[in-house]
C-alpha cells in the first residue's frame, strides 16, 4: 500500500515536473528563419537582423488572422547571436528562438573582414542555432537583403529559403554550404570553402552571357523580385577572398566528391557551326580522384569524371543525330570543351588562390599514417599549388531527346 | 504470485550488458578520447578490447571453474577474506567513483542540451529517482524492461547510423592512425576501465537459471556493445573531421542535429533523444543495482536492496561537488579512469595465479 502511494505521487511528478522549468509554449515563441549579420563601425560588434516567421500565416490548419504579416524583421546590435536575440526582445513580444534558422546571411563586407571568423567561433557552443543552417553571402548589407527580398509566390519565408536554396543547389550554380561544413573546412585548414552568393540589387547592365557565367547581381533578370542566388563566395582560412561565377561554382561542385550535384541544363558550343549553341542536360557521376604523391618530386592528381549528356536542342540543325562521324566529333568536342573549361579554372585556383575549393585534401590523406606527417607535408601550401593535375572527362552516354532526326530548315525556308 | 527462482535468461543479460557497455558510444567519451587520438578514435575501443580480453576471459574461466561463486565470493575465496575484501573494496570504490562521475556527466548533458533552464540538482534528483525506482524492482525487472525496449533502441541506433552516412566522408578516416599508433595503444590501455561494467556484471553470475545463460549473454552483449561503439566512433570520425571532433563535446547529439530526413523533416534530433534517454535510464539502473549488490556481497548484507536509497543520496551529494562539467569531464574523469584501469586489467591474473597455487596445494 505504501509502495503504491509512493508510486502514485512520484510517477506523475516525473512526467509533470521535468518539463516545468523548460516549458516553452509554441505560441509564446518567435521563430527566426533567417539571420543577417553586418559589420558595424565598432570592432567585434555586429548588426543582427532577424527575420521572424509568423506560423499562423500560410498554414492550412489554422485560419489566418487577415491583417497579420507573414514575417517581421528586427535589427539590433550585438556581439554574438544569442545576446542579440535578447536585445531583439525589446521590440518583439515573444521569446525569440533560433532553433528553426534555415539561413545565416553574411554581408560580403563582413565576410571579408578578420572579425568574421571570431563571430563564427561563437556559433558551435550555441545550443539553439543548428549547424545544418545554410551560410549565404549577400553582396549588399544583410539587413538590406532581408528587407528587400520579397518573394511573390512564397509568403512563408522558411519555405522560400528552403525551396530557393534546394533548387539552386540542384542546378549546381550555388554550393551546399551548411555551417557545419564551414567548420570542417576552416578548421581542417587545407581547402577553400565556398558559400552561395546572393543579392537583391542587380546591376543595370543587361548583358547576355552563357547561362552560368554570371555571379549574383549581373543576371539580366526582369521581374518583381530582384533577388538572385548565383555563384559563390570563396573563403580561405575563414575569410572571403573572391567571388566565383556560376560556372566556376558548378565546376567546383562537380569536382568535389562530397557534394552531390543533380543534373542541370547548360549550353555548349556547336563544334561545326560555332555561332550556334547546343543545349543539353548534363549529369556528372561522382568524380574519382587519385593522388600520386611524391614527397620530393612533383605530385600528380588524376581526376576522372564520367558524365552523361542529353542534348535537347541543336539550333544549327547539323545532323549530329544520325551521322556517326559528326556524332563522334561532337562527343570529342564536348569532352574537350569541358576539359578546357575545368583546366582553366584549376589553373586559377593553383596560381591565384593557392588552394582548391574541391575538398581534395581528403584524397591525399591515405598516403600518411599519422596526422603529424600529413600536416607537415602541407597540402594547401606545398602540394596543391605545385601539383600537376590531369583531368580526364569521359562522355558515357549521349542522347538526343525524343526526335530521331533534325528537320531540314533549308527546305523550310525555301 | 510465486516467482520462479533465478528466472534470468540470456536475452535479458544480453540487452543489459549491451546497454551498459554500449552507451559509451553516445556520451562524451568519444570527445575525451578524440582529444588525444583525433580521427583514430574508433581504434581505441578495439585496442582496449585487445588489452581487456585476456583478463576478462580469465575471469570467466575462473568463474566457470569454481562453481557457485559470484565475483566477490570468488575473490574472497581465492585471496582469503582479508586481502580479498580489500580487493573487492577497491573494485567497488572504482565503480562507485565511475558511476558518480558518469551520472554527473549525463545529467549535465541532459541539462545543457534539452533543459537549459532547469537546475542541475533538480535534473540530478529526478534522474536518480527514476534509476532508484527501476533498480529497486530488481535485476529481473530491469532485464525484462531492457529486453522490452531493445527493438526500439536498436531501431534508433540503426536509423541514426544510416542517416549519418549521408553526412559521412569515408576518406576522413585517413590518416588511419590519427595522432599515432603509440597514442592509440596508450589510450586503449589507460582508458580500458571505461568498460569496467563487464567485470561488474559478473557479480550476477549466480542469478541465472544456468551459468551457461550468463556466459552466453555477457559475451554476446559485450560483443554487440563493442561493435556498436566502434561503429559509432567511426561514424563520428567521418562525420566530423579530425580538427572538429575534439571540440565536439556531445558527438551523438551533434550528429542528430546535422542529419535531416529529406526536405520536410529537417530537425529530427528530438526523436533520437528518446532512445538515448531510455538507454541511459536503463544503464544507470543496472549500474546502481550492481554497485549496491557488490556492496551487499562484500559486507554480507541481505537484502541489499535497502541500501539503494542511501547510495542514491551519496551519489547525488558527491556528484554535485565538481564545479563544472568541463572539470568533471576533463580533469577528474580522465584521471580517475587512468588510475583504475590497471586494477581491472590485472586482478584476474592475480586470481588465476592464486587459483593455480591452491590447486597445486590441494593436489
Amino acid at each position: 500500500m505504501r509502495k503504491l502511494l509512493v508510486m502514485i505521487v512520484c510517477i506523475p511528478m516525473i512526467i509533470l515536473l521535468s518539463g516545468c522549468t523548460d516549458r516553452k509554449e509554441i505560441e509564446e515563441q518567435a521563430f527566426v528563419v533567417a539571420v543577417g549579420v553586418d559589420k558595424t563601425d565598432k570592432p567585434n560588434i555586429f548588426r543582427f537582423t532577424f527575420q521572424i516567421a509568423n506560423p499562423e500565416v500560410g498554414s492550412s490548419t489554422i485560419s489566418p488572422s487577415p491583417n497579420e504579416s507573414p514575417q517581421e524583421l528586427v535589427s539590433v546590435l550585438g556581439a554574438d547571436f544569442l545576446s542579440a536575440t535578447n536585445a531583439a526582445n525589446s521590440s518583439v513580444a515573444k521569446e525569440i528562438t533560433l532553433e528553426q534558422v534555415r539561413v545565416v546571411i553574411i554581408s560580403s563586407k563582413l565576410a571579408k573582414s578578420n572579425e568574421f571568423i571570431h563571430l563564427m567561433q561563437t556559433v558551435p557552443s550555441t545550443v539553439e542555432l543548428r549547424l545544418n543552417a545554410q551560410l549565404v553571402v549577400s553582396k549588399e548589407k544583410a539587413a538590406d537583403f532581408l528587407q528587400q527580398n520579397k518573394p511573390k509566390m512564397e509568403t512563408r519565408p522558411h519555405k522560400y529559403y528552403q525551396y530557393m536554396l534546394d533548387r539552386a543547389k540542384e542546378t549546381g550554380i550555388i554550393p551546399d554550404a551548411p555551417l557545419s561544413r564551414f567548420y570542417y573546412i576552416t578548421e581542417g585548414d587545407a581547402d577553400l570553402f565556398i558559400a552561395p552568393l546572393a543579392t537583391v540589387k542587380p546591376e543595370d547592365k543587361q548583358e547576355y552571357k552563357s547561362e552560368d557565367k554570371y555571379t549574383a547581381g549581373d543576371i539580366p533578370l526582369k521581374g518583381e523580385n530582384k533577388t538572385q542566388f548565383m555563384g559563390s563566395a570563396l573563403f580561405k582560412e575563414g575569410k572571403m577572398i573572391d567571388e566565383l561565377t556560376g560556372e566556376e561554382t558548378r565546376i567546383s561542385v562537380m569536382l568535389d566528391p562530397t557534394l552531390s550535384q543533380q543534373d542541370f541544363i547548360a549550353n555548349y558550343k556547336d563544334p561545326l557551326k560555332p555561332d550556334y549553341k547546343i543545349a543539353a542536360r548534363f549529369k556528372a557521376e561522382e568524380p574519382k580522384i587519385t593522388v600520386d604523391y611524391r614527397p620530393n618530386g612533383k605530385t600528380t592528381i588524376y581526376a576522372d569524371i564520367n558524365f552523361r549528356l542529353d542534348v535537347y536542342s541543336i539550333p544549327s540543325t547539323v545532323n549530329y543525330i544520325s551521322d556517326d562521324k559528326k556524332r563522334e566529333l561532337l562527343r570529342n568536342n564536348l569532352e574537350r570543351q569541358l576539359k578546357q573549361m575545368t583546366e582553366k579554372f584549376i589553373e586559377v585556383t593553383q596560381k591565384k588562390y593557392k588552394g582548391e575549393p574541391f575538398y581534395w585534401s581528403l584524397h591525399i590523406r591515405r598516403h600518411f599514417l599519422t596526422i603529424q606527417d600529413y600536416e607537415k607535408a602541407d597540402w594547401s601550401k606545398k602540394i596543391y599549388p605545385n601539383a600537376e593535375i590531369k583531368m580526364n572527362f569521359r562522355l558515357t552516354s549521349l542522347e538526343f531527346g525524343k526526335v530521331l532526326r533534325q528537320s531540314d530548315l533549308g527546305r523550310v525556308k525555301d | 504470485m510465486v516467482l520462479v527462482k533465478r528466472p534470468l535468461k540470456t536475452r535479458e543479460l544480453l540487452t543489459m550488458a549491451w546497454f551498459m557497455v554500449g552507451l559509451k558510444s553516445a556520451d562524451t567519451t568519444p570527445a575525451m578520447l578524440a582529444g588525444h587520438t583525433k580521427n583514430a578514435v574508433w581504434l581505441v575501443p578495439i585496442a582496449s578490447l585487445l588489452f581487456l580480453l585476456p583478463s576478462f576471459l580469465l575471469l570467466m574461466h575462473l568463474l566457470k571453474k569454481h562453481k557457485n561463486y559470484n565475483l566477490v565470493e570468488l575473490i574472497q575465496h581465492l585471496l582469503g577474506s582479508k586481502i580479498g575484501t580489500l580487493l573487492c573494496l577497491l573494485i567497488f570504490l572504482s565503480a562507485f567513483i565511475v558511476i558518480v562521475l558518469d551520472l554527473r556527466n549525463y545529467v549535465e548533458q541532459i541539462n545543457y542540451l534539452y533543459f537549459p533552464n532547469a537546475s542541475t540538482t533538480f535534473i540530478f534528483t529526478i534522474f536518480l529517482l527514476v534509476c532508484f525506482i527501476t533498480a529497486s524492482k530488481g535485476l529481473e525487472s530491469i532485464g525484462s524492461i531492457s529486453w522490452m525496449f531493445m527493438p526500439f533502441i536498436l531501431f534508433t541506433i540503426i536509423f541514426i547510423l544510416w542517416l549519418g552516412q549521408s553526412n559521412a566522408v569515408w576518406n576522413r578516416i585517413f590518416p588511419i592512425f590519427g595522432s599515432g599508433l603509440g597514442v592509440i595503444l596508450t589510450e586503449g590501455w589507460n582508458k580500458s576501465s571505461l568498460f569496467l561494467e563487464m567485470f561488474l556484471l559478473t557479480i550476477g553470475y549466480q542469478a541465472f537459471r544456468e551459468p551457461k545463460f550468463f556466459r552466453r549473454g555477457i559475451y554476446l552483449g559485450s560483443g554487440l556493445a563493442f561493435f556498436f561503439i566502434t561503429f559509432f566512433y567511426l561514424t563520428y570520425a567521418i562525420v566530423f573531421d579530425y580538427n572538429t571532433i575534439e571540440n565536439v563535446a556531445f558527438p551523438y547529439q551533434e550528429t542528430t542535429e546535422i542529419v535531416t530526413l529529406g526536405h520536410f523533416f529537417t530537425n529530427v534530433s528530438t526523436f533520437f533523444m528518446v532512445g538515448w534517454l531510455i538507454c541511459s535510464f536503463l544503464r544507470f539502473s543496472v549500474f546502481l543495482y550492481l554497485l549496491v549488490w557488490t556492496f551487499g556481497a562484500i559486507f554480507k548484507v541481505k537484502p541489499f536492496e535497502s541500501y539503494l536509497l542511501p547510495f542514491c543520496f551519496l551519489i547525488l551529494t558527491l556528484g554535485s561537488i565538481a564545479p563544472s562539467f568541463v572539470t568533471n569531464e576533463l580533469s577528474v574523469r580522465e584521471v580517475v579512469l587512468e588510475y583504475i584501469s590497471p586494477i581491472f586489467l590485472l586482478f584476474p591474473f592475480l586470481l588465476w595465479v592464486m587459483s593455480l597455487l591452491r590447486g597445486r596445494r590441494e593436489r
